[in-house]
């Protein structure tokens, strides 16, 4: 049955929760607007645009991240936007969900899109990488805020600086037995930014694989070598400790060469991968909405169910259902309001 | 005047031939598989007057009274007393009571028929006895019915066991096939039916409250008829036939066999060969009983039951598939569980670590490194008389809080210490070990003790009880003291050479495995504790603390089922609301930090968190 979308008249007044203010709920909002609906973003933090915000440039084009932050907000100028608030209750009722935030205020909105995201990998959990324990091993978000502000004490003229990629991702030792899609071309964008900022250091990556499948992606590692002569060992760091000096010694095996090596760094760099967001449980309990076995919020399938998820009326946009790269999750957002608009025409 | 002899003995006495026939062969045949040393060993113990003793000890409070069932589970403690010791006592009593009042004793008999008579006449006294009316028959004829009545009320607790594992305080009891459940039926008829025989005839052989009372007068109804009593006579004769010729095959065959191996162990022999000599008498003495079908981590998942130490011996026993072994040898964690609830003791992890030995695994190793490694010379010039050697071991490198804390204690006591693998580690060993590589293990070992000996130092303290236990049981440092680091920081305490701060958060301590159950060390870590905190309990713990699940002695077990055991202790620990876990292991600390709800520390973080600067 091709559907008849004569009640567009009604649009007006259909309310869409978004769930979250980054990237993906902000391009969801962005596309509902458009379609006539009225989305309301709801964001516990007190600005918008999410992990985007903290990050300084993007790859595997190097562009600004403010860049992109500025063009997603310009677009949804026009959107009801709820800083600072958590919402505290969702209930459903027939056909509407009636939504209570923080400051007590409550509205009825006709469907939810969940755009949670994701948190990093708290790097303290693999203690023997030492983050937390040794000043000099900091973890991805700290060297994109050191590119960002360039203050950051323990970063302080390196000679030799290592990358290990995968902290938390394809590790069953932590229970993550996924790949968090980004690190493999963000390690290798930062160790060319940070090459680029200190000429004469080596600059090492610790890999299992270098996963560049996206565009410009295996690009971007040809470049890595050829033009900034970053290292890549192909192999997992075991073991970090300090030596009497402060400086670290690690312990990797190159699996190529089938060695074990030894080697002493001035900054050890860990790319943590992807967590679903700690408050989406909240949001998944008022839902009942339940996680995959990786811990992410479980939708309808992997092909064309993945906007949805088991709850009528509820659908999911972005990183809080995988691991995924910023393009990846432009598309599904729009993708995603394609899917509450079809939804919300029919009822 | 009662016969003398019946052919309803003939069942019994020949029954009752083949299985001493048998335990004599089967004893000789384990004598002769003990490595030659452990022979001479043995047999020395016999004479030892002072093993004698512990052996008499032994066997009356290890195998006739079970004092160890009687401290876990009183109930059962008191079935199996009940039937061991009052068999034990029906038998002894019934000696006397033949000796004093046997209907052949003034007869003059050829010697064969004498011994002959003597195996059966005290069984069957009371069919060839006529009531006498002195004093002394009285008394036997009480204390025969007294035992009788003990026996009986044991076989009913039996019975309830077996129906309702959960009354007398267990989850689960071990499965068995048919033959095993005919022994036991046999079992359980034999003294039924012996006080039918004896109370259907007790107007003529006499008897006491049970037999003549009880048993004549009300269940009888006074009416002797000589047909049924017949009857019952040969019923009970043959049933105990039943029971003795299967007994060889059956798990009760660790009634004889576990007297020898008291016997065994007393002499201070242990398993070498995972089929010969000692833990031949190990599989034998197994009763199945199944005590450590629960205590068993591996019982968490449902199905896994069946890898429990009941099972692993009753495979070896029945010469079952290899593949069943080798599976039930490699998945256990090692934890000892098992042997802490054993009634006997018996060290199933000995057998499975011989086994392994015998197994050959594929594993390359290249010892290269050895020879590059060198100690930090930095230290070497201080005074050496006091000094403590640290060896962290691979394990607390990956967790480098623990000799972070430690480096801080040792710094804050004014300790002259060497931190000898401060550039990194070689193994302690153990692992090596655990594959059954004790070659290869011995490689490291001897460098260790190169390095250790090298240091001077007259201490060496230890953050990983894996590598404790090898230090402890495989390496020969003489001279040298062998700490782990609760120890160590315990007596640093005591002696006030540090001062901790005491708050009121809520610690929980678990027990690493190598360090508690295999060393004991159970105090010292508590006290630690107890200096800093307020220390909660765990649902169970010491002797009965649940494995981490991450031991590195299972070789195949997968990671859903050490998620399990690391879920399941958990819940154990956090049943009293703790704020923090504290262990002394870096293995369990790792594991639990998986999973655990609150943060997991290890006992030298605490420490250090809380010293107070002078």
């Amino acid at each position: 049955m091709t559907p008849s979308y004569d009640n567009t008249y009604t649009m007006k007044e259909r309310n869409v929760l978004i769930i979250g203010g980054g990237p993906a709920g902000m391009e969801a909002a962005h596309q509902l607007k458009q379609l006539g609906f009225n989305p309301i973003i709801v964001e516990r933090n007190d600005k918008l645009g999410g992990h985007l915000a903290q990050w300084d440039r993007l790859f595997p084009t190097s562009e600004t991240a403010e860049g992109l932050l500025e063009r997603l907000k310009e677009n949804i100028k026009d959107v009801e936007v709820r800083l600072n608030s958590r919402i505290t209750n969702i209930e459903k009722n027939a056909e509407t969900f009636h939504v209570t935030l923080s400051n007590n205020k409550n509205f009825d909105v006709d469907a939810v899109v969940i755009c949670t995201g994701f948190d990093l990998f708290n790097a303290e959990k693999k203690q023997e990488y030492g983050y937390g324990i040794y000043d000099r091993v900091i973890t991805n978000a700290e060297l994109e805020e050191y590119f960002k502000t360039h203050n950051d004490k323990r970063i302080d003229e390196p000679q030799r600086i290592g990358f290990v990629h995968c902290v938390g991702s394809r590790d069953i030792k932590v229970n993550n037995t996924y790949c968090s899609k980004v690190c493999c071309a963000t390690a290798l964008k930062q160790a060319c930014e940070i090459k680029d900022e200190f000429p004469d250091a080596d600059v090492y990556c610790f890999y299992m694989d270098l996963r560049m499948f996206g565009k410009g992606y295996e690009d971007l590692y040809l470049k890595a070598q050829k033009d900034f002569d970053i290292k890549c060992v192909r192999g997992r760091v075991c073991e970090v400790s300090e030596n009497i000096e402060g400086k670290l010694v690690i312990k990797a095996e190159d699996t190529l060469l089938g060695t074990p090596m030894k080697m002493t760094l001035d900054l050890l760099v860990l790319m943590c991968g992807m967590e679903k967001s700690k408050g989406a449980d909240e949001i998944q309990k008022m839902l009942n909405i339940e996680s995959n076995k990786d811990g992410f919020i479980e939708n309808l399938g992997a092909f064309v169910g993945m906007n949805k998820t088991k709850e009528k009326g509820v659908f999911v946009a972005g990183a809080c259902t995988s691991p995924k790269t910023l393009p990846d999750t432009i598309a599904e957002a729009r993708s995603t309001a394609m899917e509450v608009y079809h939804y919300l025409c029919n009822n | 005047m009662r016969p003398t002899f019946d052919p309803f003995v003939i069942p019994f006495v020949a029954s009752m031939t083949f299985v001493l026939a048998y335990c004599i062969i089967g004893m000789i045949r384990i004598v002769f598989q003990l490595p030659k040393e452990d022979r001479r060993k043995f047999l020395r113990s016999l004479i030892t007057p002072k093993i004698f003793w512990k052996n008499i000890k032994d066997l009356f409070g290890d195998s006739l009274f079970h004092v160890k069932i009687w401290k876990r589970k009183p109930l059962l403690g008191y079935m199996h007393s009940a039937i061991a010791f009052g068999w034990f006592m029906i038998i002894v009593v019934g000696h006397f009571e033949t000796v004093a009042l046997s209907p052949l004793k003034d007869m003059h008999l050829p010697l064969w028929e004498k011994l002959m008579s003597n195996l059966y006449m005290p069984i069957f006294f009371r069919y060839f006895a006529v009531e006498a009316p002195t004093l002394n028959a009285h008394i036997f004829a009480f204390l025969m019915d007294f035992f009788l009545l003990v026996i009986i009320s044991g076989i009913v607790i039996a019975v309830v066991k077996k129906k309702r594992p959960r009354k007398v305080g267990l989850k689960r009891v071990t499965k068995f096939g048919l033959k095993e459940d005919l022994v036991r039926i046999s079992l359980w008829t034999i003294f039924p039916l012996r006080f039918l025989a004896e109370a259907s005839m007790a107007n003529i052989s006499g008897g006491s409250f049970l037999t003549k009372f009880i048993g004549f007068d009300l269940l009888f109804g006074g009416h002797y008829s000589e047909t049924l009593s017949y009857i019952l006579w040969w019923a009970y004769s043959t049933d105990l036939a039943i029971f003795m010729t299967l007994l060889p095959f059956s798990r009760y065959m660790h009634i004889p066999a576990e007297a020898f191996l008291i016997l065994l162990r007393n002499a201070g022999l242990k398993t070498t060969e995972p089929r010969k000599g000692y833990a031949v008498a190990e599989i034998y003495s197994c009763p199945s009983c199944g005590l450590c079908i629960d205590v068993c981590p591996m019982s968490e998942v449902k199905e896994n039951y069946r890898n429990t130490a009941v099972y692993f011996i009753r495979n070896i026993r029945k010469g079952k598939r290899r593949r069943d072994v080798k599976h039930k040898t490699e998945i256990c964690l090692m934890c000892g569980k098992c042997i802490e609830v054993c009634p006997l003791g018996i060290d199933s992890l000995k057998i499975k670590m011989a086994q392994r030995e015998k197994t050959y695994y594929k594993i390359k190793s290249d010892f290269e490194y050895l020879s590059q490694q060198t100690t930090d010379n930095r230290q070497q010039t201080v005074n050496k008389a006091d000094k403590v050697v640290y060896f962290a071991g691979c394990m607390s490198h990956l967790t480098p809080k623990i000799t972070r804390a430690m480096t801080k204690i040792f710094e804050y006591a004014n300790e002259n210490y060497e931190f000898l693998d401060k550039e990194g580690s070689i193994c302690c060993g153990r692992p090596m070990m655990l594959t059954g590589k004790k070659e290869e293990a011995k490689a490291l070992i001897e460098k260790n003790t190169e390095m250790i000996k090298k240091s001077g130092a007259k201490r060496l303290v230890l953050s990983c009880p894996i590598c404790y236990r090898v230090f402890k049981e495989e390496y020969n440092l003489e001279g040298i003291e062998i700490l782990h680091h609760t120890q160590y920081i315990n007596e640093l305490i005591e002696k006030e050479r540090i001062d901790v701060d005491r708050s009121d958060k809520r610690y929980v301590y678990h027990d690493p495995c190598e360090l508690g159950r295999v060393f004991g060390v159970y105090d010292e870590p508590r006290n630690i504790i107890d200096n800093i905190g307020l220390l909660t309990q765990g649902k169970s713990d010491k002797d009965m603390a649940v494995c981490c699940g991450g031991s590195i002695a299972s070789l195949t077990m997968t990671k859903e089922e050490r998620d399990e055991i690391t879920k399941n202790a958990i819940k154990d620990l956090t049943l009293n609301h703790p704020e923090e876990i504290v262990t002394a292991c870096p293995l369990c600390l790792k594991t639990f930090a998986r999973f655990a709800p609150i943060k997991v520390k290890d006992i030298a973080e605490i420490v250090e968190e809380n010293i107070v600067e002078n």
